[in-house]
C-alpha cells in the first residue's frame, strides 16, 4: 500500500511555527505509529522518546528509523495513561493524533 | 483522556509545552487530483464523539490551572494515494478503526470518478488539522 501523508509537510511547518527551536529539546511523542512524524521531528534536531500502544507499530517504526537518527530517536511500547518516565523530564510532550 | 493529560503534565518540565495535534472535527473530503487540481467527489461521514471528548479534556486541565493555552493553528493536511487499491485498503482500515459502517458506496463513487478522469491523477483525502500548544504553569 502506497499512501503519502502530508506530502507538503504542513505539520512540520505548523510545529515550527509553534515551537521556534527544537534543537536538543527532549521530546516525548505519544502515539507515534510507524514513526512518520518522529523522523520529521528528529530532522528538526529534537531528541525523542516515541511511544505507541501497538507493538507492531513500534516494530515497523524501528525498522524504518534512519541510521543517522540512532542516537536521537528511541521507540518504546507504551500508553499515555501509564508513562514510565520520571517527573519533569521532557521539554515537550506531543500527542500525535492520539489524544 | 484527562488522566493522559495529567500524566503528560507530570513528565513535563516547568514551563515546558504540551502539543495536541489531531484532525479537526470536520468531515474529510475525498477527491481526485489531476495536475494539482483537486476535484471533490464525496465527503466522508465520520463520528466526532472522541474528538469532542478530547476537546473537553483539554478544557478541563486548563480550568484546573495546570496548563495554559499558548497558541492554536489550523492547517490543511492531505493523504495521497496513487491507486484505487490503495484507497480501498485505506478506507477499510479507517472504517474499522473509527468504528464506521461499510463505506462501499463512497468507495464505488470515488473509483468511478477515478476511472473516468484522465491525465496524471491520484486520489486525495483532505482534512484540516489543529495544533494546540499548552504551557505547563
Amino acid at each position: 500500500m502506497t499512501i503519502r501523508i502530508d506530502p507538503e509537510e504542513n505539520e512540520i511547518w505548523a510545529l515550527r511555527q509553534s515551537v521556534e527551536d527544537w534543537r536538543n529539546k527532549r521530546v516525548l511523542e505519544i502515539g507515534c505509529g510507524d514513526g512518520r512524524l518522529t523522523v520529521r521531528l528528529a530532522r528538526l534536531g529534537a531528541n525523542i522518546l516515541a511511544i505507541d500502544p501497538s507493538a507492531e507499530s513500534i516494530r515497523v517504526a524501528r525498522s524504518k528509523k534512519p541510521a543517522r537518527f540512532t542516537d536521537q530517536i528511541r521507540y518504546s511500547v507504551g500508553t499515555a495513561e501509564q508513562l514510565k518516565s520520571k517527573a519533569e523530564s521532557f521539554d515537550i510532550v506531543a500527542f500525535a493524533w492520539s489524544l | 483522556m484527562v488522566h493522559a493529560l495529567h500524566e503528560a503534565n507530570r513528565v513535563l518540565k516547568q514551563g515546558g509545552v504540551l502539543i495536541d495535534l489531531r484532525p479537526a472535527p470536520v468531515h474529510r473530503r475525498v477527491g481526485i487530483e489531476v495536475h494539482g487540481d483537486f476535484r471533490l467527489v464525496a465527503k466522508m461521514n465520520e463520528k466526532f464523539d472522541e474528538d469532542y471528548a478530547a476537546d473537553r479534556a483539554v478544557v478541563e486541565v486548563i480550568n484546573e490551572g495546570i496548563l495554559k493555552p499558548q497558541s492554536r493553528l489550523r492547517f490543511d493536511c492531505k493523504r495521497v494515494m496513487g491507486s484505487q487499491k490503495d484507497f480501498h485498503l485505506w478506507m477499510d482500515e479507517f472504517a474499522f478503526i473509527a468504528g464506521l459502517p461499510s463505506q462501499e458506496s463512497l468507495i464505488q463513487k470515488v473509483e468511478l470518478a477515478y476511472k473516468s478522469t484522465f491525465g496524471r491523477k491520484r486520489i486525495v483525502v483532505r482534512a484540516p488539522l489543529i495544533l494546540r500548544v499548552l504551557q505547563k504553569i
